[in-house]
């Protein structure tokens, strides 16, 4: 619309742009500033939302479990204590997740894009409701059923749980992929002699990175946030990952605002960072994952 | 072949998705409390979880307040979709450069921080909206944003909004941009201004991805429960429970009712499908267009 490049028109994208950023970012300004003061500086006027002191004393009680005798505050939950080991567990669980769903997910996907028989195409359809059946509604089976294969409070239930939810997600998103990429090139290696199996790993995988960069960086961020899943299964401090002692500290109201906001900003740190990093690669993956077919 | 290369698929759909749901069913129908989960009977009950569940007040509560929370969160997260999405579309320069780099940053902040985060701005007397209404003298006396119960529900719904608006605006801006610039130039041609070519050119050709959006949002604010278990509890009163929420307090909260739970479960899967249905049958249609 060159027409419309008049100053008025300007001022105005200018200050709708100024808007939306505020409106995306104050709620993350507001971590920040509530994680890098004491909870007397908070306090000391209530009517300045602007911070009165600056000090990383937060992130020493929260990362070493001390409170009483840094003088930062005198009660901390116990569940705080084990916040670099709930690190580890979600660590583990992402890469696992991750790892597991882009193995199956690419293995399907490629049978689904390059075979085209009926079964696929229903096979992906398939995929694609059970993409929508509601969480809490496999959370009660499946509760009674990992019970009875003793994989409550153990971090393979979790992995397993949220492959299993994640899969037909990744297989939708990566079948986008795979159907825009050339045939001609896989028919040509298969001429040279390479079998389906050989066209798929020296062809087909190393041409479709960025789907597997998509896929894999929203695998990775919707594990590392998932609550749900994790929070049933396991309740143990030992088996605990970051959204659930999270969980576990929110009907707490003795816990100070500066001390949660430290940790906030430490659990949304991997996410956040991922998605602003390959942020070409979520985009893609988002909107593959939901229009296309 | 094919068949060998989705074996891992089916298994783990099958373990995770398709036996759970059928067993959910099973489990409506059976008594499932905490004794039957350690003896491992659970005996027939037929109707009664059902009967318990449509005689409790508090389920048409959460039924009620799901699809009050839903609508509130559609129709925020499609206006300001499409507001942000005309945004990025119509302006160039280092500012909207930075808009769209930020874009994504509600959408990875993993849903429980989003829940402390906004307990924490919702705070009444910690809180920065607070401070910043009263600093400005907007307001008088701390407002109970997260302790009113007529306030409670609308101030997670924002919480919510703030979170997953970016994925509307990330489906809204794609279909944006694949409208072919010649339209826009023919509508300059024959006069058209601002609010016409939007009005006019651009509306209709983005309102089949509007809807999908709208579809899929729609399955997703049935299912809220971060939000909801952060930062009210279901509080104040039962203003705020769910249908996730209500299935969890019964089914992993005391009494650790799993037969009710299922039930309840199962009643949301069925909301929910209805929805799924419409948005399967709908893509299918765009695809064939």
């Amino acid at each position: 619309m060159g027409e419309h490049q008049t100053l008025l028109w300007k001022i105005a994208i200018w200050i709708a742009n100024i808007l939306a950023i505020l409106f995306l970012l104050l709620p993350i300004v507001a971590i920040f500033f509530g994680a890098v003061q004491t909870e007397k500086d908070l306090l000391t006027d209530v009517r300045n939302p602007l911070p009165k002191g600056f000090t990383l004393k937060n992130f020493e009680v929260i990362l070493t479990g001390k409170g009483a005798e840094s003088g930062v505050a005198h009660y901390l939950p116990p569940n705080v204590g084990v916040l670099p080991r709930a690190f580890l567990n979600s660590t583990v669980v992402s890469l696992s997740v991750t790892f597991l769903c882009l193995t199956f997910a690419s293995m399907s996907a490629y049978a689904i894009s390059r075979l085209r028989q009926r079964w696929t195409k229903g096979f992906l359809y398939v995929s694609l409701a059970t993409r929508l059946v509601p969480l809490m509604t496999l959370m009660v089976p499946l509760y009674v059923s990992l019970r009875g294969f003793h994989l409550l409070n153990s971090l393979t239930g979790i992995i397993l749980t949220m492959v299993g939810f994640l899969l037909p997600y990744a297989i939708w998103i990566l079948t986008g992929f795979f159907l825009t990429l050339p045939r001609d090139l896989e028919d040509a290696a298969r001429i040279d002699g390479c079998s389906r199996t050989q066209a798929f790993l020296r062809i087909i995988i190393p041409l479709s990175a960025p789907g597997i960069a998509s896929c894999g960086v929203i695998m990775f961020i919707l594990s590392w946030n998932e609550l749900v899943i994790p929070l049933i299964i396991s309740t143990r401090p030992e088996v605990m990952t970051i959204p659930v002692l999270l969980a576990s500290l929110c009907s707490d109201k003795f816990l100070f605002f500066t001390l949660s906001m430290a940790i906030c900003l430490i659990a949304l740190t991997p996410s956040v960072l991922l998605a602003l990093l390959l942020r070409k690669y979520v985009v893609q993956g988002l909107t593959s994952g939901a229009l296309k077919g | 072949m094919a068949i060998l290369m989705n074996v891992p698929a089916i298994l783990m759909i099958t373990g995770i998705i398709a036996y759970p749901l059928a067993y959910a069913l099973y489990l409506s129908f059976h008594k499932v409390g905490i004794g039957e989960l350690r003896t491992g009977v659970m005996p027939f009950y037929g109707w009664n979880n059902f009967i318990h569940l449509f005689q409790d007040e508090v389920f048409w509560v959460s039924v009620k307040n799901t699809l009050k929370f839903s609508a509130i969160v559609v129709i925020g997260e499609t206006l300001l979709g499409v507001g942000i999405a005309l945004i990025i579309e119509k302006s160039r320069g280092r500012l909207s450069t930075f808009t769209r780099v930020i874009m994504l940053l509600p959408w990875a902040v993993p849903p429980i921080v989003n829940a402390l985060l906004w307990s924490f701005i919702f705070s009444a007397e910690y809180g920065y909206l607070n401070a910043v209404l009263l600093g400005l003298g907007f307001v008088d006396t701390f407002v109970m944003w997260l302790g009113d119960p007529k306030l409670a529900i609308y101030s997670v719904a924002f919480a919510y909004i703030w979170r997953t608006t970016p994925f509307s605006v990330l489906l809204i801006h794609a279909a944006m941009q694949g409208i072919p610039r010649d339209l826009y130039e023919a509508g300059n041609v024959d006069g058209a201004n601002a609010y016409q070519s939007f009005r006019y050119i651009m509306l209709p050709l983005i309102t089949p991805t509007i809807l999908i959006v709208m579809i899929l949002r729609t399955t997703w604010a049935f299912q809220v429960f971060d939000e909801i278990f952060g930062m009210t509890g279901g509080g104040p009163g039962n203003s705020t429970w769910v249908a996730s929420y209500y299935s969890y307090r019964y089914a992993f909260q005391p009494p650790l009712d799993v037969g009710l739970g299922a039930a309840s479960a199962f009643v949301l899967a069925l909301m929910i499908g209805v929805l799924a249905f419409l948005y399967i049958r709908f893509l299918r249609r765009v695809e064939v267009e």
